[in-house]
């Protein structure tokens, strides 16, 4: 990665992280309102080795452990695995295709909050409604506003996207 | 013999990976007085940007989205302000005719609740005060609805609600009127509601009576909604009832939170002297 696109990812991943502390809080439900850091995790994977992501997974689970504790490492784990298949995957699997990218986002925010969930014990009905509700409803607003992103800034992320 | 470049770069990622897994799983086993510990000490240098950011944002949030509920809200309770003072007049003369103390006033701070994306957010909450504002560990929590739950852990600026959706919570109760006693507890089967269990087998509490904390146990005080009752769940034969109970409030969808500070000298610590220091 160059120096300047390594900066514009940066701004990208800033901007990410101030949409999802400053205006996700004040325009959204929470429930199913687009993950910001999840997005910004998937898309610092879609650039950077696997192990670099797996490290960047392990920072913004830390960081959601200590924003709210359900079971602390929950999260770390979660993302951990997130970012390193997110990077593995699109290396070994996938094509430049928006909506592939857009289906490998929403997964993503899905399989976080399988293990999210499995790892803090939940079980019954609320896990049942949490994974074949809320989660997909989440995944998929994550994959709009992604499609979105990539879509905007796919010059500054250097992400090639075939229609 | 010399490896590929892709290869060893191949290994140093796996390496990194299991290393990055085997930590988050640790720290998953670790107990949570020391995790917590952690925890706090990330919100409170790396993370107090972002904490200050989401706070700035849940603030104007409230002062935008709600002004015109808040302002019915203020209407509603200056018209019952208005009855106030004869009741209070009416309240303390009973008060002397029974020989009763002086009921002890409650005091609160008001906190914004910061909600987290994370999946397991309702069983936990960020609020936006802290020791700094006067919160401690043990203080109640509520809604303008009802109770949401108990302040488990404080630092400077913020602080962790267990609410009564988390697995460990419990609360003493009684129902509207004061007849029968129970512990409120999350349902086994679904986080959306609470039980009121340990229920005496010969009392029959209808659906809709009001449950409210009892005051027992010295950390709730008496009278703070919890839910309304819908039904009895399951019951241990001749022995003990239990009822599902629909709560008052819900720590998902809250946004601002009252957190009720223990009055003055109500401290507990002196019934329970610690041993070595009673008296002969």
């Amino acid at each position: 990665m160059t120096e300047p696109s390594r900066s514009k990812l940066a701004l990208v991943l800033l901007l990410l992280l101030v949409m999802q502390f400053y205006v996700r809080p004040r325009m959204w439900d929470a429930d199913v309102a687009p993950d910001f850091v999840m997005l910004a995790l998937m898309v610092f994977a879609m650039r950077a080795r696997p192990g670099a992501a797996a490290a960047a997974g392990f920072l913004t689970g830390l960081m959601m452990d200590s924003l709210g504790p359900g079971r602390f490492g929950a999260a770390a784990l979660a993302n951990t695995m997130v970012g390193y298949m997110a990077s593995y995957g699109r290396a070994v699997f996938f094509a430049d295709n928006l909506l592939v990218h857009a289906g490998f986002i929403g997964v993503g925010v899905w399989v976080r909050d399988v293990v999210v969930l499995l790892a803090s014990g939940a079980a019954g009905q609320s896990l049942l409604w949490q994974l074949l509700v809320w989660s997909p409803l989440q995944g998929l607003t994550t994959a709009i506003a992604g499609m979105v992103l990539l879509v905007v800034f796919r010059d500054w992320l250097a992400i090639r996207l075939d229609a | 013999m010399i490896e590929p470049p892709d290869r060893a770069r191949f290994r140093s990622d796996t390496v990194v990976f299991v290393g990055c897994l085997l930590l988050a799983t640790g720290m998953m086993f670790v107990p949570p007085a020391r995790t917590e510990r952690v925890a706090s000490g990330i919100r409170n240098s790396v993370l107090l940007p972002i904490v200050w950011l989401q706070q700035r944002a849940a603030e104007a949030k409230t002062s935008r989205a709600r002004l015109t509920l808040i302002q019915a809200q203020r209407d509603s309770i200056a018209l019952l302000a208005q009855t106030m003072p004869a009741l209070r007049e009416e309240n303390d003369r009973l008060r002397q005719l029974l020989e009763l103390g002086q009921r002890t006033p409650l005091d609160f701070v008001p906190a914004e609740i910061l909600h987290q994306v994370s999946p397991t957010d309702g069983l936990t909450l960020l609020l936006s005060v802290g020791t700094a504002d006067g919160v401690e560990a043990f203080q109640p929590v509520v809604s303008p609805e009802g109770l949401l739950g108990v302040v488990s852990t404080a630092d400077r600026h913020t602080s962790i609600v267990t609410t009564w959706a988390h697995p460990e919570f419990r609360a003493s109760a009684l129902t509207e009127g004061g007849g029968v006693f129970g512990i409120v507890a999350p349902a086994a089967e679904t986080s959306a509601l609470l039980e009121l269990r340990g229920v005496p087998y010969r009392d029959t509490i209808p659906a809709g009576t009001l449950v409210l904390t009892s005051g027992l146990g010295g950390v709730y005080p008496k009278g703070i909604p919890v839910g309304r009752v819908m039904g009895v769940v399951r019951e241990l034969s001749g022995w003990e009832r239990t009822y599902q109970v629909r709560p008052a409030a819900n720590p998902a969808q809250a946004a601002h939170a009252l957190v009720l500070k223990s009055p003055a000298g109500s401290s507990m610590e002196e019934a329970f002297p610690a041993e070595g220091s009673q008296e002969p």
